[in-house]
């Protein structure tokens, strides 16, 4: 069912149709629970999205190489602490 | 001075030089034309090799040689003036028609045709230092080209996948947005693109890592910036190169440069301003925070509306035991206790999702604490999945007592809907006399009939006194 969500923003945005559809339609009990974890679905996509754990930071290199950058650099460290 | 030219003798006619006749010819030393404007300009280049000369530009002209021809002039005099390329490149500003500016160079004598002239090394600006009419001079350039309109701006990405950023890898600004994606455990992928951001070469440095970057997949925004310094460690942000870059970058661009006082040209083309490298960062993670809120609230309103329905079929249900015309059938009664029984069985169908939901986002939260490196986290983290477990634990337990007492009093309704229950609460069921047939009508008797009641604990005879 995950796969059948396209991006973030149509997740937000269906997510939002479907609050609306609940909060103001007299909807059957059965359609109602079908959109309830609908909704569920996508909140939970959407937080993944916004969590996805990598947190990169790469040097773009003259040649239009990627690298990753050096370890302390990417820590934040701050020499002028010291 | 005009007072010599006012002399008498002024008038008269050249006199034959009284000594040029006994000179003997072959002592006369004739020049010719060159060796005389060589001999000139050697005397003018010797005695204003480098001279300061206030005036005011005139006649400037731009060759295609790249040298810029003008007249310096004050109210009585003018000198012809040159600055060449090579100096030229080195102005901040644009001399112009009417600027007074302080030259520096030195008195030269252009032999072909015999002019002397200023040869300009420098040109000052008076009055505003030469950055600043740099500056107001570009400004209103971009500014009639339409680089700063609105219009242009373009909104920032919802959740950029990768944010591009221009700066040098030594300054602060990188440390600072770092810092700040850091304190916000934001987890976001950077691509860097180093670039010179200060010193004669800054400039085209930044635009051709403006360039590069938009060329990686993926990066959606871009920051270009630097730390604080004075306004010429700066100066490259107030480049044409540079804002030229801004605006015709295919993603949108944050300028993020100095300090909040500093403005610069880059400011006014970027998409976004920021007034420091960290208030970058922070716009830019701002909208992943602003989406995070949003996301809870349209949760929040998914459960709220799932329990208002829920509410509300629970309602229909009370309303249905507590209508006496129907509580007087037995046979629909029943009918009834199906639908509730039903409506219940539902009730009891959404309180177990619900359940579950919670239990399933409890157990997720369980393993992603549980795989975290907790010392590599720091306590802020471990803190806020604590206490949001804690939250979802008391909301559960507070949703269990809650489904529990909705279906303790469905139940009880639905005991109330029972014939015997509702003679209880006091109704009578009446009879005719043969307990053959309920009575709807007072029509259906007449006095003297006799009418049994069935009540909650025994049964009455009784005679018809009156009908109405």
């Amino acid at each position: 069912m995950t796969d059948t969500i396209k991006d973030f923003e149509a997740a937000i945005a269906e997510l939002e149709s479907i609050v609306k559809k609940l909060e103001e339609g007299d909807l059957p009990l059965e359609q109602s629970l079908v959109l309830y974890e609908r909704g569920v679905q996508l909140s939970r996509f959407c937080h993944a999205r916004l969590e996805e754990a990598e947190r990169r930071i790469e040097i773009l290199g003259e040649r239009g190489d990627l690298k990753p950058a050096p370890a302390s650099f990417a820590a934040g460290d701050e020499p002028e602490r010291g | 001075m005009s007072d010599l030219f006012d002399l008498p003798f002024e008038d008269d006619e050249p006199e034959p030089e009284p000594e040029r006749a006994p000179t003997p010819v072959a002592s006369r030393r004739v020049l010719t034309v060159t060796e005389l404007t060589v001999r000139v300009r050697d005397l003018l280049e010797s005695e204003f090799f480098e001279i300061w000369v206030e005036g005011e530009l005139s006649n400037c002209r731009l060759w295609n040689t790249g040298h810029l021809y003008f007249t310096l002039k004050d109210s009585a005099s003018q000198i012809r003036g040159v600055i060449f390329r090579s100096a030229l490149r080195y102005l901040k500003f644009k001399p112009a028609d009417g600027l007074r500016v302080v030259a520096r160079g030195r008195v030269s004598v252009y032999e072909p045709k015999g002019e002397y002239q200023l040869v300009c090394e420098h040109l000052e600006p008076q009055g505003l230092g030469a950055l600043q009419l740099a500056f107001d001079q570009l400004k209103k350039r971009l500014q009639d080209e339409g680089l700063f309109d609105a219009s242009r701006k373009r909104p920032l990405p919802a959740l950029p996948r990768k944010i591009g950023i221009v700066t040098s890898l030594d300054g602060a600004a990188i440390r600072d947005i770092i810092k700040v994606l850091r304190r916000r455990y934001a987890n976001a992928h950077l691509v860097v693109c180093p670039a010179r951001v200060q010193g004669e070469d800054a400039a085209p440095d930044v635009a051709r890592a403006l360039r590069q970057i938009a060329r990686v997949p993926g990066v959606d925004v871009i920051i270009v910036g630097r730390g604080g310094g004075s306004i010429e460690d700066l100066w490259a942000f107030n480049e044409e190169i540079v804002a030229r870059a801004i605006a015709r970058s295919p993603v949108p661009v944050v300028s993020a440069v100095g300090h909040e006082t500093d403005v610069t040209i880059a400011d006014f083309v970027a998409d976004v301003r920021a007034p420091t490298p960290s208030a970058a960062a922070e716009l830019v993670v701002a909208r992943k925070d602003e989406f995070c809120g949003r996301i809870d609230r349209l949760e929040d309103r998914l459960r709220a509306a799932a329990r208002a329905r829920v509410q509300r079929l629970s309602r229909r249900v009370h309303m249905l035991g507590g209508r006496p015309a129907i509580a007087g059938y037995a046979g629909r009664l029943a009918m009834k206790g199906r639908h509730a029984a039903e409506l219940t069985h539902a009730l009891a169908r959404i309180g177990r999702a619900q359940l579950a939901m919670r239990d399933r986002r409890v157990q997720q939260l369980r393993r992603q604490l549980e795989t975290f490196d907790l010392g590599r986290r720091l306590a802020g983290v471990r803190t806020r999945l604590v206490s949001g477990r804690g939250q979802l634990e008391r909301a559960m337990t507070a949703r269990r007592h809650r489904a529990e007492s909705q279906f303790r009093s469905c139940a009880t309704r639905l005991e109330a809907m029972s014939p015997l229950a509702v003679l209880g609460r006091g109704y009578a069921v009446a009879w005719n006399a043969d307990r053959t047939h309920v009575l709807r009508d007072a029509a259906e008797v007449k006095p003297g009939d006799t009418v049994r009641v069935t009540l909650s604990r025994g049964e009455i005879e009784t005679k018809v006194s009156r009908t109405e």
